[in-house]
């Protein structure tokens, strides 16, 4: 097996949990109501105003996902549904819900989808650490690999097992009598026969 | 090679190799059983966290005017909230067996259409074209369906007597499927 080979492998493998996790993850708040208040309690942070209010509700906007065009954050996406979201974004920011707070009453409508990146909680850490574990292991088998092969550089490449030995003879006993010979001129081997392995 | 000593050194077992394999299936079990998990799967129906629990509580204007419908004017029987919009095929063709149901079923189930980015003026003439059984409720910047986790339109919410969410299908609504999510919302057929 080759150290690409195993690194590719572990990728797939992580990439494999990963979407494991994302399947089975869910949300898990239990409060009622449709007021953010009812989801996820009083605001906790300070209410914003004016350029501070507009730089947050543009990231906060950027961490959801448009639920209509889900390849896109509501900060980005021009559809209607996403531009009611940012505007509600932008109302709780101004009442001083933090982004935590305002993520979480999202998510509690749509799910841990609505997320553009998923929280650090549960089978999450694998997409966060996975690719550093990956990283790691890969790193570890390639040098792992160098190191055996620089030790045996002297060794010969490999022979298949039917390929002729040091020992194999012609069929012909005329023509093996000269190949013993040649050999115990050329090696000095009594009669041409090779010593016995060690 | 000028070495004849070299020529049996080294050579590689061809036999199996049981690392190669612990490693192969590792690799290849997760896969296998999350392609077997997802492949039945749409990816575009993603499942609401809300079913099972209390709907989102909403106060909303109906279109023809009248006291704001809240969820709880709601409790006491099933019910069913659908959303729409004039401008959505699918709802079009979901429309007639809305209003049939509505008809049929009466007081037992309290059926009510909240209207998803949409005009009024465009509503009331779809309505007046395909005949109406219930009120429909304006949702100024779709609070409600925010609230309610909507995608798109069609799609159907379905409460019991208390309130609580049963079941939400998305995209029209025929027959069969309004049937058994009214009976698992309880209403006796």
């Amino acid at each position: 097996m080759t150290p690409a080979r195993l690194r590719l492998g572990l990728l797939a493998l992580l990439a494999a949990a990963a979407l494991v996790a994302g399947a089975a993850a869910r949300a898990q708040e239990a409060a009622p109501g449709a007021e953010p208040a009812s989801v996820v309690g009083p605001p906790s942070g300070a209410p914003l105003a004016g350029a501070a209010l507009e730089a947050r509700t543009e990231e906060v906007g950027g961490l959801l996902r448009c639920p209509v065009c889900q390849g896109l954050s509501v900060a980005d996406s021009p559809a209607t549904m996403a531009v009611n979201m940012k505007a509600q974004v932008k109302e709780l920011l101004a009442q001083g819900y933090s982004q935590e707070q305002i993520l979480a009453y999202f998510e509690h409508s749509y799910g841990e989808f609505v997320r553009l990146e998923p929280p650090l909680r549960g089978v999450n850490w694998l997409v966060w650490l996975g690719p550093l574990l990956a990283l790691a292991i890969g790193g570890a088998v390639v040098v792992r690999v160098v190191l055996r092969s620089r030790r045996g550089e002297q060794a010969s490449e490999p022979v298949a097992a039917d390929a002729p030995g040091r020992d194999t003879l012609p069929d012909d006993p005329e023509l093996a009598r000269y190949v013993r010979r040649v050999r115990e001129l050329a090696y000095g081997w009594p009669d041409g026969r090779p010593p016995k392995a060690a | 090679m000028s070495d004849p000593q070299a020529t049996t050194n080294g050579a590689p077992s061809r036999a199996f190799n049981p690392r190669v394999l612990l490693v192969g299936l590792l690799v290849v079990a997760p896969l296998v059983a999350v392609l077997l998990v997802n492949l039945g799967r749409n990816p575009h129906v993603i499942g609401s966290p809300l079913v099972g629990r209390p709907a989102p509580d909403f106060s909303l204007q109906p279109l023809d005017g009248g006291e704001p419908v809240t969820l709880a004017s709601l409790r006491g029987r099933p019910a069913v909230l659908n959303f729409w919009a004039s401008w959505c095929v699918p709802c079009f063709q979901e429309h007639p067996l809305l209003v049939a149901a509505s008809r049929s079923l009466g007081d037992r189930v309290r059926f009510v259409g909240v209207i998803y980015e949409d005009s009024e003026e465009q509503v009331r003439s779809f309505l007046a074209r395909q005949g109406s059984a219930y009120p429909s409720l304006v949702d100024p910047g779709s609070r409600t369906a925010i609230a309610f986790g909507i995608f798109g339109v069609p799609e159907t919410y379905f409460l019991d007597a208390e309130g609580r969410i049963t079941a939400k299908h998305i995209g029209p609504l025929d027959a069969a499927s309004l049937r058994a999510k009214l009976e698992q919302a309880g209403v006796t057929p």
